[in-house]
């Protein structure tokens, strides 16, 4: 392998941006792009390249029911059912929040499974700090929000890289490496939908997430 | 991190770790090129488009900043601001370099300190065990950081007056040295001379200024061998010639002996440092009764208003905001003011948030009304017509609380869970002239205690003891024992039936349907309503009787020390008892006589009454309120009623009463004239308008560079006790007052002062030679009161010593500040130095559980072991009655007719001591001019002492008039024309801001401008002159010229703007000052009518 088939940072974060822009997508009930990814066994391909193997076939499928797609993700990221997985950072706490002790009236203390932990104050204001609003879910720290930061947070390092502002690329990192810092509940998330998922396609795409950012944690180390 | 949300994501448990640089580079390449062929990516771009137009770390300005520098807990030195009257804990962040000034340190940049919970809001304070270093580096857990969670408790809140604090101890035109007036007073020459002339000067006298010293001026004799000797002369047992000859040289006038000793003519005007210098120094020391500070100015009025509705001490007017579920504001802004800034502003916003709803009135949309569900602008004066009218609603809807009116006594009030009851049942009787409180001995009843309340029992139908009956009739107006008895609530009811609802919305120049409102809401919370009031109804000649109304509808429903109720007591540490009696002077003086304010006397009880033949008297008296009318000093001393100042020692940095009393531009004639005053001596930080009139300005250190204890603040959950201290020392030469003292005291042998002043627990005698004598003295007090807190570690000794030295160089001697107490003592009262003073945890075991769930969470609100509250009460307690019905007011009488005063709220106008009309609001009279002048303090100023800031100057540049467009379409009136405001008696010019903020028919301004002194005039200086700073300086790319639109532009000069206290009415019989509440003794400074006119071309 010659140094020249090496690709550059900014390729590779560009490339990062795409595929976390696609994951937030997912897992921001796009369905529709999802499904496409499925069809073209594009995220089978893109596991295939990671240093670690990830359980991708439940993605590979190219006959594709849309809608039951759909409907597998409202029961498991909507609708507050039996097979409800929360997809927010703070529903996976072990140790309930003191913000939001202190102003929910429906939360016993003590108690886990909440919204707008800490989390998610820690996510909002990583966000503000940035600049960044998230179009992406409902909470701040809902996975399909974090995704998106990173998204833009390698979109915005892919720019500054090009542009030669290795400082400007280095505070993006920075957000990024906080960001990823704060994604440890995707192996609690994992085993939840593992638990959860009749079907197997959104246990497969958190297994590609937690081990897409587990990668990019390890490269900014 | 370790919990399992925030665990590092650690690819070394989910993936095989590549090993080498070629395999990762493979990787790498293949995975942009799998990327690269994702179609599904055209149908995700769409958000992913709009990231590139994120603007990266620009936001709104108020982003968090991760740039700063390292430094230690010895750069560190917590204290208290002087900035305003809040009087924040603060941090002083000292700097690392300290240039080479004569100053022995700079200030890197203060904050507010993370031990206080009244600095930390909303987040929860740093526990006071922590290790200074530690908090100082943000080191300690559990306080946050910064660059995640904006917040880190190594340094409070601040607002912005207190970061401009840094310019009030820099400032160029500090005294720098002790000066001598060299012309006439005001003429603003000066010559620097030494401390040791100066004081020689002010004891023995002076030919060149041609005034006489304290020496001679001092004299002083016990009030019972004097009055003795007085009741054998009326008596022919001694003659008046032999009186007099006994007592010419220590009694001002031996033909009234009344008027008290020759040290009652040697008079102070302070107000800091009041433990020490009034108590201790002047009145026991001196033996002089006049030590004064700012309450007339301020808002006495309100004090005692408050005061005199409850039985316990309660003197202002809080809710417990975190609970509170309607809040009524009443003139008053505690976003901006009234210790709202750092410590209440995140309280109400936060409250206002969670549901409170908040009400404000106000004749202006103030920063706090801007917030408010409904803003009520009240005509101003008229604030007891809409309280009354209130009044009327709740008791013709029944929408009191009966149970609690009809608890008489206080096991009635416990057996219902109530902490406090009021005095509704009591019976008064109504056939003697001063109407007192029925007392059982009165009725002819038999009781353990014949000075009992006596109410009608509801079981019985009797008259009982209060204090024996569980149930008493509200209703009453009966013959008991041949005396004719009502009880206070028929009284009361019958006084806000006077007038009707659509009367007293009249008058208050609100709807009448606004007044249902108000009433229906503050009484749909259960006592979870809470009014919160000052300044604005206090300061007007009704001041004292609207605030009874407004305290009365508190009564009504009973809200006091409920959780969301009326917040009361002002819970602190001890400072002046337990190890040391620092308010105890062995052998001291006891000081009596007339105060030369005339407070707390009746005109009719002296000697005066008959020598000037009855009423009217000459000036007013205050004969219910404390000697606190300030306003009076100098038209008094002019007039020498009831006696002549001989000497005049002013602190015009916290007493600037030319600024701040209405009619303060009269009391330059004053100061100026040596024969009304022989000689003014001026501790002051800068040349201030009372300096420049003085024969002596001393220089005095400013707030950062001194000793105080300032008071705690009545609503608080927490007890906390605050200590200011020394931190650096900008001007070498200053002194502060209270050691100047000590000095001028021992060379005229005064008690109190020198060896054996202090006794201790035990009885022994400590010296008294320097403030840290004192203060040291005062933080081993606080240490030791209740639980003492921990002993300061070798560590903490060294951090304190080694922050010292940094801060106050060569000024600091470790061996006179540890000398002041014992050994023992000395490392508890390190402790309570090291953090600023003491601040209750709100749960015990706070260390642990602070450092398990960190900075973000209400303990004292929600933590079930909460120190803050007991059950649904508040911990810290009124616990007494409360009052419709004041027997003190009418045992005092007018001074101009001999009417007494009421003892029930009323509703009247605003007049002159003589009875003429100054603001109708209960007869018809026409105001001589058509626009009633208001003012408020500034959010950018904290008083007049705070305008050397260029700082502040460029966040406003001057006080704009606000006018409503409807008058100023009437006037053809734009926003920012110049305009002349003519006030009858004098007329200014200024700037008018339009805006539907103000009510019609009102304009206002803020007060704190117009300066014409602290550097707004030239000065000379042993023949150097020293340009005013009337230029204005700053370094920002605009001026500010749009009221309302401009947010800030380059630094006015320092007397930039007008003096709203100089526009105010003169009173009418006195010619000399504003107007002033008889009762409550406050100057009314709400009580002008202007008209404007445009002066200049657009």
């Amino acid at each position: 392998m010659s140094t020249t088939d090496t690709p550059t940072a900014a390729a590779v974060a560009d490339a990062r941006a795409d595929l976390y822009g696609l994951l937030a997508a997912a897992l921001d009930g796009e369905t529709d792009v999802l499904a496409a990814a499925m069809r073209d066994g594009s995220l089978v391909d893109v596991a295939a390249t990671l240093p670690v193997g990830v359980d991708a076939a439940p993605l590979d499928r190219e006959d594709v029911d849309e809608e039951a797609l759909s409907i597998a993700f409202d029961n498991l990221f909507v609708v507050p059912g039996p097979r409800y997985v929360p997809p927010m950072a703070s529903a996976h706490r072990d140790d309930p929040s003191e913000s939001f002790e202190s102003d929910s009236p429906f939360h016993e203390e003590g108690t886990a499974g909440e919204l707008l932990g800490d989390p998610a104050s820690t996510m909002a204001s990583l966000y503000e700090r940035a600049g960044f609003r998230p179009d992406r879910g409902d909470f701040p720290d809902h996975v399909a929000a974090q995704l998106a930061f990173l998204e833009a947070t390698a979109r915005a390092a892919t720019q500054a890289l090009e542009s030669g502002d290795d400082d400007r690329a280095a505070q993006f990192r920075s957000l990024q490496q906080k960001t990823l810092s704060r994604l440890g509940w995707l192996d609690a998330f994992h085993r939840h939908v593992a638990d959860a998922d009749t079907d197997g396609a959104y246990t497969a795409l958190v297994a590609l997430t937690r081990t897409v950012a587990a990668w990019h944690a390890r490269d900014l180390e | 991190m370790t919990d399992t949300n925030t665990t590092e994501t650690n690819p070394e448990t989910d993936t095989d770790t590549p090993d080498a640089d070629g395999e990762a580079a493979i990787e790498r390449r293949d995975f942009v090129k799998a990327v690269g062929g994702m179609g599904a990516l055209s149908l995700s771009g769409g958000i992913a488009s709009t990231l590139l137009d994120v603007d990266w770390f620009g936001g709104d300005g108020n982003g968090v900043g991760t740039e700063y520098g390292e430094y230690e807990g010895s750069d560190v030195i917590h204290t208290t601001c002087g900035q305003c009257n809040t009087f924040c804990p603060i941090k002083v962040r000292l700097a690392d370099d300290s240039g080479s000034g004569e100053y022995s340190s700079l200030v890197r940049k203060l904050a507010g300190n993370p031990y206080s919970f009244l600095n930390t809001q909303p987040y929860a304070q740093v526990p006071y065990g922590s290790d200074p270093e530690q908090v100082a580096t943000g080191d300690l857990e559990g306080t946050g950081e910064v660059d995640v969670s904006k917040w880190s408790l190594s340094g409070g809140r601040i607002c912005l007056k207190g970061q401009a604090g840094i310019q009030t101890a820099f400032d160029t035109y500090r005294v720098r040295k002790p000066m001598k007036r060299v012309g006439p007073r005001g003429s603003d020459e000066w010559k620097t001379i030494s401390w040791e002339q100066a004081i020689e000067e002010i004891v023995d006298g002076d030919d060149e200024l041609g005034h006489d010293g304290l020496r001679d001026m001092w004299g002083y004799a016990p009030e019972d061998e004097v009055m003795d000797d007085w009741e054998a002369v009326q008596e022919g047992e001694l003659s008046h010639e032999a009186f007099d000859e006994r007592y010419e040289d220590v009694l001002i006038d031996t033909d009234h002996p009344d008027l008290g000793p020759k040290a009652n003519q040697i008079v102070d005007v302070g107000g800091f440092r009041r433990n020490f210098i009034r108590n201790r120094l002047w009145h026991q020391g001196l033996g002089s009764t006049n030590s004064i500070h700012h309450a007339g100015t301020c808002g006495v009025s309100g004090v005692v208003g408050f005061n005199r509705s409850h039985d316990g001490q309660k003197q202002r007017q809080y809710p417990d905001v975190e609970n509170c579920e309607y809040l009524l504001v009443w003139g008053t802004n505690p976003m901006v003011a009234n210790k709202g800034p750092t410590w209440l502003a995140p309280k109400l916003t936060n409250a206002i948030q969670d549901g409170m709803r908040m009400d404000v009135v106000d004749p202006r949309l103030s920063k706090t009304a801007e917030k408010a569900d409904t803003w009520v602008p009240v005509k101003p004066g008229a604030d007891a017509a809409l309280a009354l009218g209130m009044a009327r609603w709740i008791v013709e809807h029944e929408r009191y609380d009966e149970e609690y009116l009809r608890n008489p006594g206080e096991d009635a009030a416990a057996d219902d869970d109530e902490p406090t009851w009021s005095d509704a049942t009591h019976l008064v009787l109504v056939d003697e002239d001063d109407r007192p409180k029925a007392r059982a001995a009165d009725l002819g009843l038999e009781a353990d205690d014949p000075e009992s309340f006596v109410v009608i029992d509801a079981d019985t139908g009797e008259p009982a003891p209060a204090d024996e009956v569980e149930e008493a009739v509200l209703d009453v107006e009966i013959t008991v024992d041949g005396r004719e008895v009502a009880s206070v609530w028929t009284l009361y009811r019958e006084r806000v039936f006077e007038y009707s609802l659509e009367e007293y919305a009249e008058m208050a120049g609100v709807d009448v349907d606004l007044i249902d409102e108000l009433a229906d809401e503050f009484t749909s919370h259960g006592k979870r309503a809470a009014i919160m009031a000052y300044r604005g109804p206090s300061k007007h000649t009704n001041g004292f009787y609207t605030t009874r109304a407004i305290s009365t509808l508190q009564h009504l429903i009973g809200n006091y020390d409920w959780k969301g109720g009326q917040i009361s007591p002002y819970a602190g540490y001890e400072t002046m008892s337990g190890r040391y009696e620092l308010g105890q002077v062995p052998d001291g003086h006891e000081p009596w006589g007339i105060p030369i304010l005339r407070g707390g006397v009746n005109y009719e009880d002296t000697s005066l009454f008959e020598r000037d033949d009855g009423y009217p008297a000459k000036r007013p008296w205050f004969p219910v309120a404390p000697p606190m009318a300030t306003q009076e000093l100098y038209g008094s001393a002019a007039d020498e009623y009831p006696y002549g100042v001989e000497a005049l020692f002013i602190r015009p940095y916290s007493n600037n009463h030319i600024m701040a009393a209405a009619g303060g531009d009269k009391i330059p004639e004053v100061l100026e004239d040596e024969d009304a005053i022989g000689l003014i001596v001026s501790s002051d930080t800068v040349l201030g308008e009372m300096s420049r009139y003085a024969d002596y300005v001393l220089p005095e250190p400013t707030y950062l560079e001194r000793w105080e204890n300032f008071g705690t603040y009545p609503n608080k959950r927490l007890a906390d006790e605050k200590i200011s201290q020394p931190t650096i020392k900008v001007v070498p030469d200053a002194r502060p007052f209270e050691e100047v003292l000590i000095d001028i005291w021992k060379e005229l042998d005064l008690p109190g002062v020198g060896e054996d002043a202090i006794p201790d627990a035990d009885g022994d005698l400590w010296s008294l030679d320097s403030s840290e004598d004192f203060y040291v003295k005062l933080a081993t007090n606080i240490a030791y009161d209740r639980e003492p807190v921990p002993d300061a570690d070798d560590e903490e000794l060294e951090l304190f010593r080694t922050a010292r030295e940094k801060g106050l160089g060569e000024h600091f001697d470790l061996e006179d500040w540890r000398g002041a107490v014992t050994d023992e003592e000395w490392r508890k009262a390190v402790t309570v130095l090291n953090r600023g003073g003491r601040f209750e945890e709100p749960i015990d075991g706070y260390e642990a559980a602070f450092a398990e769930r960190g900075h973000d969470y209400d303990y004292a609100g929600r933590h079930p072991e909460t120190n803050a509250y007991d059950g649904d009460h508040l911990r810290y307690q009124l616990g007494t009655r409360v009052n419709f019905y004041d027997e003190v007011a009418p045992t005092g009488r007018h001074a101009y007719d001999g009417e007494r005063f009421d003892p029930l709220p009323r509703v009247e106008d605003v007049v002159h001591y003589n009875g003429e009309v100054q603001v109708p609001v209960t007869s018809d009279d026409d105001p001589e001019r058509p626009l009633q002048l208001t003012n408020w303090k500034p959010r950018t100023q904290g008083m007049h002492r705070t305008t050397g800031s260029a700082w502040l100057r460029e966040t406003k540049g001057e006080n704009a008039v606000w006018i409503n467009p409807a008058d100023a379409d009437e006037r053809g009136l734009e926003n920012g024309d110049r305009v002349r405001l003519d006030a009858g008696r004098r007329s200014v010019e200024a700037t008018v801001r339009v805006t539907g903020g103000i009510r019609p028919g009102v304009v206002g301004t803020a007060w704190g401008f117009g300066r014409q002194g602290g550097g707004a005039t030239d000065t000379e200086v042993d023949g150097e002159r020293t340009p005013a700073a009337t230029e204005g300086d700053g370094h920002a790319d605009h001026t500010s010229n749009t009221p309302g639109e401009d947010t800030g532009g380059y630094a006015t000069g320092r007397d930039a703007g007008f003096a709203v206290n100089h526009v105010q009415p003169l009173d009418a019989e006195l010619g000399d000052v504003g107007l002033s509440d008889p009762v409550g003794g406050s100057n009314a400074q709400f009580a002008a009518y202007v008209e404007l006119e445009r002066v200049t071309d657009r």
